[in-house]
């Protein structure tokens, strides 16, 4: 149990600092996002009418009071889940913002990544167990020679061809201008009609890296004593494979599966701007582009506490899988 | 009867970028039901890729290139996997070397023994079974729920005896199964091993380097050199008359430090470079008796005197005589092979004894352990007093676990006692308080106390030359630069025997052997003109042939150069030829102490006695299976 105490309490500490580089990072850049928003509307040369400055301000609920108690001020914000409000969207809330935006990607990204994990480890497992052989060689070589292509090229390939050529399906968006979103079939068809696309684009490159790593690690523990001793057992290859190879070379991929799971949250920007899709990588790109700030921390911070969540539940889950762990940690 | 029959066997290497090495060559032997045989050599003769073969378990680039391994009427080399998959383990099984990887450490040491009955489709409780087999190995039955990891070495090893004989084997291929174990762990398993052949009978192929064990353990013992079997004779044969040049250099490097005179030999060379062709007996250039025709001629392993040799002069019946009884073998076997450097013990009375440099007064250091709020504590070491002179060795002997590294680390200032004093008084200024230093002083003190490591092939950076290994201590602590750091490497080289220095001071560690490594490691450590060297098990990693070679470089330094040595070892036939002094430790305390040839000749503590009894002795085997209960009692759990 110390080892689950001790991982807790560091994701604690880790949330913490996270939050409080997301607070201090912005205020000690240079530049008032007041400011930027006057001198935009009113172009370059003409100056600053200081109550303008002061009206701009009181819109977007600028903070005053000193640093600490600004500090005190968003700490209570973030725990309520206010993130203020969108500059580009105005008056929409930052909340709001990224509520419209998440479900596309969690269902998009999410699902994609599950299932190139699921492929790449079945492939990089048989890959291991045939190795040297034409499967083997199939799988390395195939999957090095996907991995080399660039993605955005890959993605326009298939709008070329599939939307634009055959169109079997839509060239863009999350779904078309006929349908609204809610719980209807009509909608649902429609969004699963626009995703085909993306997410083949996700699928073709998604499993290469678990492919590699699941191949290289099952080869490594393959070789070691103690699945030569397997065979001079006379186990069964296939169970020497799963319990001797799989089980054991899948341990580090656990760990890059969940950190890749939680950085779904962020989206993936350049998949969602080439098919232009509704999902967080999108509006990450538009707040940075139009300086949105309080946009762009709360998707910074969606992010990384993403992440964090996802790293702490792999140490659990590692903990779990690999007995050698906990007691590393308390011996 | 005939249970395997190797014939003409041959393993070849061919790796990628590399020229192909014939590691097992030529190979024939046959082995009987129930016979304990020997396989002795040392490390790169070709001894595991043997045993391998005949397990059919080598992995690319290895392969056999010739010959067939046939167990009982079944031709292995060419068996199917099906075949094989039902000969495997219900006939014939293994253990490897030292089992630290040879459990799988993410499953339970039940589900491996479940495993192998699954793979067999053998009926009934599996815990029941497993129980019963680790009582053979006296284990207890908790271990069943232990992951490998939970285990010690020779826990581990013993589990791994116990899958062996799972199934009943017909015969057992063990590859160094006690090499890297306390030697009082080690004999402990060999113990029940001789016991557990006598009760269930089965064959043994023995696999080691350490001639004293498989001397003791087998019946009868094939020695291979260059992936060659060079001798094959009874054991007892080979003990009083061995017959080829090689064998008796390996014999030679062993005695029972007990008698009052010690004296082992080493043999000079490295073993040849399988890649390349050769002409005539491969030994030859290592061989004392080796005349004009053993460079022409290569020599057929024939019947001779009772067994089988391959050597010209001994074929012809020119070896000089030695015909040695089991009484005097220890005394004179180092005689009848005429090395360059014989190394005697110190003996003697030492010369007037020097002021101390190093002083250990009453030294404790307990550590305590947290889990959750319950906290235990271990006493490492408990009041334990020496002191280090200059020119003198003085060696700290106890088995793993008993404190003597803590005392390592407690001298060299990386931990702090928790009670006691450790002074230094060799340093120009006043006596400095090693257990209060920090910081710079720290540093400065370690300048005079250096250590020589236990693995020299994880002491070095396997990326960088030696040149670069021994400049880091000259510019941290002589603070030397420029050309002078070379030049001062060159002589520390020549000064641990590495001569001339230019070929060395470029290579990289892969390219030196394991005893040109450990003189490297030994110059690093003189780099700074130490006062007091700390060598923890210097020789332990090394082949059994070459360990003389180092303590006498150990020796003339210390003597040499008036340095004060702590010779940390589990190993008293070194301690006997080294040091001085002895100090036995057990579980942290100091339990006997005085002159070396006191100690170990007379030894008064019942764990100084275990210790002696428990080093493998070829040359006593009748009185070995009368110790078992003391030294089974001694190591519970092991």
């Amino acid at each position: 149990m110390a080892y689950f105490a001790r991982r807790f309490l560091f994701f604690i500490g880790t949330l913490w600092a996270a939050v409080t580089l997301n607070f201090l990072i912005p205020r000690l850049q240079p530049g008032d996002p007041a400011e930027a928003i006057v001198s935009r509307l009113a172009g370059q040369s003409e100056s600053i009418d200081p109550a303008q400055l002061q009206a701009i301000r009181i819109m977007l609920g600028t903070p005053d009071g000193n640093l600490f108690e600004q500090y005190l001020q968003y700490l209570g914000a973030v725990v309520q889940g206010d993130f203020g409000v969108s500059y580009t969207y105005f008056p929409y809330s930052v909340t709001h913002m990224i509520g419209q935006a998440l479900p596309w990607t969690v269902i998009l990204v999410g699902v994609t990544q599950i299932i190139s994990f699921i492929v790449g480890t079945l492939l990089g497992t048989w890959a291991a167990y045939r190795r040297n052989s034409r499967v083997d060689s199939v799988i390395t070589l195939g999957s090095t020679f996907l991995g080399t292509l660039p993605f955005f090229w890959l993605a326009l390939l298939l709008i070329y061809v599939f939307a634009i050529t055959l169109r079997w399906f839509p060239e863009r968006g999350g779904y078309g201008g006929g349908s609204s979103p809610g719980w209807s079939w009509i909608f649902i068809s429609d969004a699963f009609q626009h995703s085909v696309l993306p997410a083949v684009a996700l699928l073709i490159t998604g499993p290469i890296g678990w492919i590699i790593g699941m191949r290289n690690n099952m080869v490594q523990s393959l070789g070691e004593d103690h699945a030569r001793l397997a065979v001079a057992r006379g186990l069964p290859r296939r169970r020497i494979a799963l319990t001797y190879g799989a089980r054991i070379a899948i341990l580090p991929n656990v760990t890059g599966f969940a950190i890749a799971l939680g950085s779904v949250l962020g989206g993936t920007v350049l998949v969602e701007t080439v098919f232009n899709y509704p999902g967080m990588g999108r509006l990450l790109l538009e707040s940075v582009s139009s300086r949105d700030y309080p946009l762009m921390q709360a998707i910074f911070l969606f992010t990384t506490v993403g992440v964090l969540v996802a790293n702490f539940l792999a140490d659990l889950l590692y903990g779990f899988l690999d007995p050698r762990v906990r007691k590393a940690e308390t011996a | 009867m005939t249970l395997l029959q190797v014939e003409n066997l041959s393993v070849t290497y061919t790796p990628r970028d590399l020229p192909a090495n014939r590691a097992v060559h030529d190979v024939t032997f046959d082995i009987d039901e129930g016979e304990f045989v020997g396989l002795l050599g040392e490390s790169g003769c070709g001894k595991s890729t043997l045993g391998n073969a005949v397990l059919r378990l080598l992995s690319p680039p290895a392969r056999i290139s010739g010959g067939r391994v046939v167990f009982d009427g079944v031709d292995v080399t060419t068996a199917s996997e099906d075949e094989l998959r039902a000969l495997r383990w219900t006939d014939l099984s293994t253990v490897f070397q030292s089992s630290m990887n040879s459990l799988n450490p993410v499953i339970r040491v039940q589900a491996q023994f479940a495993d192998t009955f699954a793979a067999h489709r053998i009926p009934g409780d599996v815990t029941a079974r497993a129980t019963e087999l680790l009582e053979l190995v006296s284990l207890d039955r908790h271990v069943l729920r232990a992951y490998p990891h939970e285990l010690s070495g020779g826990m581990k090893q013993r589990v791994a005896l116990a899958l062996a004989l799972a199934l009943r084997p017909k015969l057992v291929v063990l590859d160094e199964p006690t090499t890297g174990l306390d030697v009082v762990v080690q004999r402990s398993i060999l113990t029940r091993l001789a016991e557990l052949r006598r009760e269930l009978g089965f064959a043994v192929l023995f696999i080691s380097h350490d001639l004293g064990t498989v001397l003791e353990m087998a019946d009868r013992v094939m020695v291979m050199y260059g992936g060659e079997i060079v001798e094959n004779r009874t054991a007892a044969g080979m003990l009083h008359e061995p017959r080829h040049p090689y064998t008796r250099g390996l014999l030679g490097s062993y005695a029972d430090p007990r008698l009052p005179d010690v004296q082992v030999t080493y043999i000079p060379g490295r073993p040849p470079d399988l890649s390349r062709p050769h002409r005539g007996c491969l030994f030859t250039p290592r061989c004392p008796h080796a005349e004009d025709a053993c460079r022409e001629v290569h020599p057929e392993l024939l019947p001779e005197r009772g067994g089988l040799v391959r050597c010209l002069v001994a074929q012809e019946d020119r070896l000089p005589v030695v015909r040695l009884g089991a009484a005097d073998a220890a005394a004179t076997i180092g005689s009848h092979f005429p090395a360059t450097g014989a190394l005697t013990d110190p003996g003697g009375t030492p010369d007037v004894v020097a002021e101390a440099v190093l002083s250990v007064d009453q030294v404790s250091k307990r550590y305590t352990t947290r889990r959750g709020l319950r906290t235990s504590t271990t006493d490492a070491v408990r009041d334990v007093s020496f002191t280090l002179h200059p020119g003198r060795v003085t060696a700290l002997v106890g088995q793993s676990g008993s404190g003597k590294s803590t005392i390592a680390r407690l001298v060299t200032g990386v931990e702090r006692p928790s009670s006691g004093e450790v002074r230094f008084e060799g340093g120009s200024g006043p006596t400095v308080r090693v257990d209060r230093l920090r910081g710079r002083a720290l540093v400065d003190y370690r300048r005079h106390v250096q250590m020589v490591f236990q693995d020299p092939f994880s002491a070095l950076n396997p990326t960088r030359t030696v040149a670069y290994a021994l400049s880091r201590p000259l510019v941290n602590f002589a603070g030397l630069r420029g050309t002078a750091i070379r030049e001062r490497s060159a002589q520390l080289l020549e000064s641990v025997g590495l001569a001339p220095a230019g070929q060395f001071l470029d290579k990289l560690p892969h390219q030196l052997s394991g005893g040109q490594r450990q003189r490297v490691v030994t110059a690093r450590a003189l780099a700074p003109d130490p006062q007091v060297l700390i060598a923890d098990e210097p020789i332990s990693m090394l082949d059994v042939s070459i360990r003389a070679e180092i303590l006498e470089l150990l020796g003339e330094l210390v003597r040499n150069r008036r340095l004060a040595m702590l010779y940390i070892t589990h190993d008293l036939l070194s301690a006997r030829l080294l040091a001085d002094e002895v100090l036995v430790l057990n579980q942290g305390v100091l339990v006997e102490r005085g002159p070396t040839r006191d100690v170990i000749g007379a030894a008064r503590d019942d764990y100084t006695r275990l210790l002696l009894d428990s080093i493998p002795n070829p040359f006593a085997p009748a009185k070995r299976s009368g110790d078992a209960s003391v030294v089974r009692s001694a190591q519970p759990g092991g």
